[in-house]
């Protein structure tokens, strides 16, 4: 009962959602739209799970003082402060003056976008040590990169001669090696999905479930 | 010489990251232009977005976090502007949790700069979480999924959401994505079941990925990174940028030339040390 | 008309510039400051999912609608609380054990409803379209570029035909169901010669992507993402070199530290 029960659901739920894309009718489509804002709140709930595992995983270890414990009650102390504020703020919160706003705006977007940032200086390191042309496929992929990389600015647009001939060859790469091999790798992703799909709901596939 | 090749292949990467910074500094701070052409793809947006008559209504998916600003923000202000200035109403959501708080100031501020009021000529609607459940359930029924806008005003109350019940009522929808879910769930997802025009401006990453998307039809235009932004502002923008006015895709754009030529020449030079270290030991 | 900034917003610049620079110590190497930096953007990076989370489906439609008294939101509510039985287990083992299994009900739910949608939404767009379009119409082609309009980027019959079979050696490469003879041999290698195109360009389009990640960094800590009249008032240049001046002190004090026990030793 407690795995057939929940495999009947995968299995009606499944076919369900499949006749959405299928079945016009209003009746239908009432249910189909119901479904998927409950998909919605449960999406957002599990979410809420991962909270309290955070908490039940750092707080005894800041209670404990084991290593790095500091770090990890800046990162809790950080998580309840955002929270009070945004829930104090209420629906106004995102405007000037409120200090959801400012812990977003001066707090979390300098931290947010500086993490990415850093991938600008690793891809430097990794073109420095790691790309080398050791063979026909290697110097094909690095060819194209630098071509891409060269007429993708206006200085190479503005090269003499060959300013006109790069980002044509570019434009062409773009629309034809690379349109073909994406879509070949879109495909099988594709069929991928499809069995993988018909495998979660026709039971087949049952980790989503978990141990017994 | 075959040590010194070694030396140099083995170069400590904080002189690597060192020469990554000063080639996005110098430029910043002694700025060369240099004129840059209009992709066919963004102008294929632009003109799309041309086309909409006055009074019409599109539904912007402000899929973007601060990460993504540099490259996604120009655009969406662009967008924006010239969405407003066609006096098209714009109906705007997000699928993504950290955009709301960096959306609604920018549509708030340039909505006040066109004298747009909130709710008769553009609304924002909130976020949704549930990914493809999400972009599925839009397709379906938007009151439903946005039982209120952002600041809990009931959507039935709201007039420029009356007569719009699922996104085939939009003309037009423009996707400004920095990843998942974005572009290519709304492709996925509604695209083909609903026959829907859908527009997307995307990070650079994703570039290639949707090309295929543009050119199989299921995306009407399509802008790439910060030169898509910076082209499509200089479509929207001609003759330059109106007072107070700034053009952060067009300031950027010129600021690759050195990030680029940088990364080459490490390709380069690495590949350079490497076969002559080859040479050298055989 | 600019409105000037606050007291508080410009310290918020400041606080904004300085914590930039944490995070990029880490170029030099993981150190506290950076872990610190790193820390607090995962407390307030989960507090705002939450906070978005609540505001944008837990109080519209759930709360508000339950409370308007529409008894079809009792489902959700259910489900959610047999999802909560996942972490009852952590305070009360002997119900966890009991009520554990619960929690398979709403997983099963969403785990059913993302393959469906996912499932139509892969087949209808990706296989029936992409394959659909690939399909190339060489009669209306030869009419509009003829074998290779060089002003079209390319276009033509040429590219028409590259591309199908461009396509077809890329799948056939990734076919493993048997061993390639050497006609699928040849095949498969076009199809990654192709692949390595298609990879290479996206390289390069990831190394624009990146770059500009790193700009618009740069952007700020140089003030040039505000207009004259703010940048005036955050003076963000003097603050990017007095938090770089405490960012290099407090680098220099932790390597000092860590080399101390070793000299010791």
């Amino acid at each position: 009962m407690k795995r057939t029960i929940p495999l009947i659901i995968t299995l009606l739920v499944g076919l369900f959602m499949i006749g959405e894309f299928f079945i016009p009718h209003y009746r239908y489509r009432i249910w189909t739209a119901e479904f998927l804002e409950w998909g919605l709140i449960l999406a957002a709930a599990a979410f809420v799970l991962g909270l309290v595992n955070l908490v039940q995983v750092n707080l005894p270890k800041v209670l404990r003082r084991e290593e790095d414990w500091g770090y990890k009650l800046v990162m809790l102390l950080s998580l309840v402060l955002t929270l009070i504020a945004g829930f104090l703020g209420g629906d106004a919160r995102s405007e000037a003056g409120h200090l959801y706003h400012w812990i977003y705006d001066f707090v979390f977007v300098p931290l947010n976008a500086t993490m990415f940032a850093l991938l600008a200086f690793y891809i430097a390191s990794a073109a420095f040590r790691a790309f080398r042309a050791r063979n026909l496929e290697a110097a094909l992929l690095l060819t194209a990169a630098i071509l891409v990389m060269v007429a993708r600015v206006p200085a190479g647009e503005n090269l003499p001669v060959i300013g006109d001939i790069l980002p044509r060859i570019m434009n062409w790469i773009m629309d034809v090696p690379n349109t073909a091999a994406r879509r070949a790798i879109f495909i099988g992703a594709a069929l991928g999905a499809v069995a993988t799909g018909l495998r979660v709901i026709l039971g087949l596939e049952r980790s989503h479930l978990g141990a017994d | 010489m075959l040590r010194l090749l070694q030396r140099f292949q083995a170069l400590d990467r904080r002189w690597v990251f060192l020469g990554m910074a000063i080639s996005i500094l110098v430029p910043l701070l002694y700025p060369v232009s240099f004129s840059f052409k209009v992709d066919e793809r963004v102008r294929s947006l632009y003109d799309a977005v041309e086309e909409l008559p006055a009074g019409s209504t599109v539904l912007v998916s402000a899929d973007f976090d601060p990460a993504s600003r540099p490259e996604l923000e120009p655009f969406f202000r662009a967008n924006l502007d010239h969405l407003f200035r066609k006096d098209v109403k714009v109906v705007v959501l997000s699928l993504w949790e950290y955009a709301p708080p960096l959306v609604v100031p920018i549509l708030d501020e340039i909505a006040t700069r066109d004298h747009k009021e909130y709710g008769k000529d553009y609304v924002f609607l909130g976020y949704k979480p549930g990914k493809e459940l999400a972009i599925k359930a839009i397709g379906e029924n938007i009151p439903k999924t946005f039982p209120t806008d952002s600041r809990g005003t009931p959507i039935g109350q709201i007039p420029i959401m009356q007569g719009f019940k699922q996104a085939r009522d939009f003309p037009l929808l423009i996707n400004v994505s920095a990843g998942f879910p974005g572009t290519r769930e709304y492709v996925l997802q509604i695209q083909g079941q609903y026959d829907l025009r859908i527009a997307s401006a995307c990070t650079a990453v994703s570039a290639p990925d949707y090309i295929p998307f543009y050119k199989a039809g299921q995306l009407v235009g399509l802008s790439g990174g910060m030169p898509g932004s910076a082209q499509y502002e200089k479509l929207v923008y001609p003759e330059g940028p109106p007072a107070g006015v700034r053009l952060l895709g067009m300031q950027a754009i010129n600021v690759l030339n050195l990030g680029h030529l940088y990364i080459i020449g490490l390709i380069v030079l690495g590949n350079l040390a490497f076969f002559l270290t080859r040479r050298v030991e055989t | 008309m600019e409105v000037a900034l606050t007291s508080v917003d410009i310290a918020g610049a400041w606080v904004s510039i300085f914590l930039t620079l944490c995070i990029l110590s880490f170029l030099y190497a993981d150190n506290p400051i950076y872990k610190l930096a790193e820390h607090l953007f995962i407390g307030v990076s989960i507090g705002i999912s939450l906070t978005e989370t609540w505001y944008g489906v837990f109080r519209p439609n759930l709360v508000d609608k339950l409370l308007a008294g529409n008894l079809l939101s009792i489902v959700p509510l259910a489900m959610c609380l047999m999802l909560g039985m996942k972490v009852v287990g952590i305070f009360a083992p002997a119900a966890g054990k009991k009520l554990g299994w619960l929690a398979r009900i709403p997983i099963a739910f969403v785990v059913a409803a993302y393959a469906g949608v996912k499932l139509t939404g892969e087949a209808n767009a990706n296989l029936m379209t992409q394959v659909a379009q690939s399909m190339p119409d060489l009669h209306t082609l030869w009419i509009e570029h003829g074998l290779w309009d060089w002003s079209a980027d390319g276009a033509g019959v040429i590219s028409g035909i590259f591309l199908v079979v461009g396509l077809s050696a890329c799948l056939l490469h990734f076919y493993f169901s048997s061993p390639h003879g050497p006609a699928m041999r040849v095949v498969s290698r076009f199809g990654v010669l192709v692949l390595m195109l298609s990879f290479g360009a996206s390289f390069g389009y990831t190394v624009m992507g990146r770059i500009s990640l790193a700009i618009g960094r740069a952007q700020e800590l140089l003030g040039l993402d505000r207009s004259a009249a703010q940048a005036a008032q955050v003076h963000p240049r003097i603050a990017s070199v007095l938090s770089l001046v405490v960012v290099v002190l407090i680098l220099v004090i932790w390597r000092l530290r860590e080399r101390r026990p070793q000299a010791g030793a």
